[in-house]
């Protein structure tokens, strides 16, 4: 077979990328439209063989279906969860980041490694240890709250509104490590001389703050904020664990653990991908449009 | 002659084709050392396991041609899981698990029937309630019967069980103590998990409730549900005999620490308390005496089901493979380690399972004991009874209120599941 150079650098550069371009495709393209064709079914436990297409009938019952809780309830938490969760995660690591960046720190490895533990140990132990920890009577929580501060123990896995704070509590705990590591490696790159600079000009702690440290440290954070955002919207295993389940009552449902519970507890799989493809799509809006409007995309020292 | 450059390109095609190939299994279903290859996927925990991989250890022992390879998933992984492969014409040759999975997989097809499979005498060597029949075809054979809770009681601080609702106050209340002096409950009574309507079932049963009809239609705005409710408020509340809040592990670690004199607990648990060094005994749980009734747990066996996707060539030897595991032999050795209850009528009769004090109690609370049934729509009666039942447990919501729930968000959740 008699190739020209330029079609065989070619077929070379395709035998190269059809490995990865063929697990895309199983583990992404495919499934991702399976989804969408499955969410415009009516599968489910009768019809799961004999299965058929019936238009948008699942994405109408996701919003008007009088479910308890709804699907506006169960959104409405997701985006509190969100919004909190990122806000302590994003706060809470830049300002270990800024404390462990300080020249004066001694030992920053070490600091480093116990403030990343949290971030190392597996959700499952975290979710279950967390959990242990709310209990009512024998839960660390408890014990701290009735014997050092004298106040009544909190019935932080019963009640509703405690249940939710409760696993608002213990993902801050596991996020954190993930935006200081970004923040401090972010920090590391600024060059001294900027600093330096500022030194001589006699800028304040603040002001070296406001006009270096954020703006340098942003082209970083937004990224990481972004993927922040994705996995805490979607994130399952805390949710489903330290609430076991979205207890009380269904009460601490995320729309991730709302889809789960659908899909795999009531066999409802054209509606848990209806409802799955609404959270793609919410997810898909909120980071082009916080991309865009942070501008992540342009160089920072332009 | 090829160029170099059309070598290397024809070596990566070939690399990624190998690498593709490793990846997606292309060897079929014999593995490459030439046996046949069966999986069995199941949700035992460790000890379980450790009899389960030395059964299968002698299996392939016997007949080395095959492989069986034993796969843990929890109850609901495996559940969901082996729809999921067996739906897409794959997954494991043999599922074993409680027979409430049999009704969902009926429904999607993807169990075969037994009865053509295995002849009636070997059916008949079992007790009929460890073979799961539904719609009319059999679907799991099991090889352990139960699954059930009992009390379970530490003889130390309880040399006699409760016979009586009425006794189980007394002998809690006396246990329950205080015994550091700080004010604070270190001891109680009687302990469980309080948060899956499982462990509801047995005081539901007493005052007289069910939960569905014989047409599968949920009963769950009953009296016994309401007075089963109150009932456990009155012994959280008024007698003060049970910890506030307990979920299964804190139940657990309250009963092995000694720090509670009773547990309703499973027959999976019987084993485990024992190893931990514990001096315990099972007994029958209470009779109401207001009701003349007998609190009843549910009954479920735990067995095997055969996937519909099957192959030719595997299907001789997973019928084998079930033979063998239903062995007399097999059964006896889990009945001896585990106190586990068999199902083969011989070992049922025979000395051990006669003499053993925990599985003659057993036995007896499986007679006082309801059938677990193996419709689908018992998903959605255990979801519907969760919520009102912790909302009364956090005194949110009365025993009324909740009951009349339970009903409601049963109905509408079968109407979902069904749509």
């Amino acid at each position: 077979m008699n190739l020209t150079a330029h079609a065989r650098q070619r077929l070379y550069i395709f035998a190269l990328v059809a490995p990865a371009f063929v697990v895309l495709f199983g583990v992404v393209v495919y499934p991702f439209f399976y989804n969408v064709i499955i969410s415009l079914s009516n599968m489910s436990l009768r019809h799961i063989k004999d299965w058929e297409i019936i238009g948008f009938g699942q994405y109408v019952k996701v919003f008007t279906e009088p479910s308890q809780p709804n699907f506006y309830m169960v959104f409405l938490k997701t985006i509190i969860w969100t919004v909190v969760n990122v806000v302590f995660h994003v706060v809470i690591g830049v300002f270990l980041a800024l404390v462990l960046n300080q020249k004066e720190i001694r030992g920053k490895g070490l600091w480093r490694a116990i403030l990343v533990l949290p971030w190392a140990v597996p959700q499952l132990i975290v979710a279950l240890t967390w959990r242990g920890m709310f209990n009512y009577e024998y839960g660390a929580i408890n014990l701290m709250l009735t014997q050092w501060l004298g106040v009544q123990g909190v019935q932080w896995l019963r009640q509703p509104l405690e249940a939710f704070l409760a696993v608002i509590i213990t993902n801050v705990w596991l996020g954190f490590p993930f935006m200081m590591v970004i923040a401090l490696g972010a920090l590391q790159s600024i060059p001294h001389d900027l600093y330096e600079a500022a030194d001589i000009d006699g800028a304040s702690w603040f002001h070296k703050l406001r006009h270096i440290t954020i703006p340098l440290i942003q082209p970083v954070m937004v990224p990481a904020i972004t993927l922040g955002t994705i996995w805490t919207f979607n994130n399952l295993n805390i949710v489903w664990l330290v609430s076991n389940a979205g207890e009380p009552g269904d009460q601490t449902h995320l729309l991730v653990s709302f889809v789960y519970k659908a899909a795999f507890n009531f066999y409802r799989y054209g509606y848990g991908a209806a409802l799955s493809m609404i959270i793609f799509f919410i997810l898909l809006a909120f980071s082009l449009s916080f991309m865009r409007r942070s501008n992540v995309t342009q160089n920072v020292y332009s | 002659m090829r160029s170099p450059r059309t070598l290397r390109m024809l070596s990566a095609v070939a690399a990624m084709v190998l690498l593709f190939a490793a990846v997606t299994n292309w060897s079929g279903c014999r593995q490459d050392d030439g046996r046949i290859r069966i999986t069995l996927w199941h949700q035992d925990r460790i000890d379980i396991r450790i009899i389960l991989q030395r059964q299968l250890d002698r299996f392939m022992k016997l007949h080395p041609e095959v492989r069986v390879e034993e796969l843990f998933k929890e109850t609901e992984e495996l559940r969901s899981g082996f729809i999921i492969a067996a739906i897409a014409g794959q997954g494991p040759e043999i599922v074993y698990g409680p027979s409430d999975q049999v009704g969902p997989f009926e429904v999607m097809n993807i169990i075969l029937p037994l009865e053509d499979i295995f002849e009636k005498e070997w059916i008949d060597q079992f007790d009929p309630r460890g073979c799961t029949w539904y719609k009319g075809h059999l679907y799991q054979v099991a090889d352990k019967l139960g699954n059930h809770l009992t009390m379970v009681y530490n003889k130390k601080l309880v040399p006699v069980p409760p016979a009586t609702e009425v006794e189980l106050i007394e002998i809690a209340k006396r246990i329950t103590a205080d015994l550091n002096g700080d004010g604070k409950t270190d001891r109680y009574g009687i302990t469980w998990n309080y948060t899956e309507p499982f462990f509801f079932i047995p005081f539901m049963t007493g005052y007289g409730g069910w939960i569905m009809d014989s047409a599968g239609t949920p009963t769950l705005e009953n009296r016994g549900t309401v007075d089963g409710l109150k009932f456990i408020k009155q012994l959280r509340d008024v007698h003060k005999v049970i910890p506030n809040e307990a979920d299964y592990n804190v139940a657990d670690v309250l009963f092995k620490d000694g720090n509670a004199g009773m547990i309703i607990n499973g027959d999976w648990s019987w084993a485990g308390y024992l190893n931990a060094g514990l001096d315990i005994g099972v007994a029958p749980l209470p009779r109401i005496t207001t009701t003349g009734l007998w609190c009843e747990p549910m009954v479920s066996p735990k067995g095997f089901s055969i996937n519909a996707n099957v192959s030719d060539e595997k299907r001789k030897w997973v019928i084998e493979l079930i033979r063998f595991l239903m062995t007399p032999e097999n059964q006896l050795e889990s009945a001896r380690e585990l106190f586990t209850m068999p199902t083969h009528k011989a070992v049922q009769a025979g000395e051990f399972v006669q003499s053993n004090e925990i599985l003659r109690n057993s036995r007896i609370q499986i007679e006082h004991g309801r059938t677990m049934p193996v419709v689908p729509e018992l998903r959605a009666i255990w979801d519907a009874m969760r919520p009102s039942y912790q909302a009364v447990l956090a005194g949110t919501k009365t025993a009324e209120a909740a009951a009349r729930e339970m009903q409601q968000m049963a109905l509408r959740r079968i109407k979902e599941m069904n749509e």
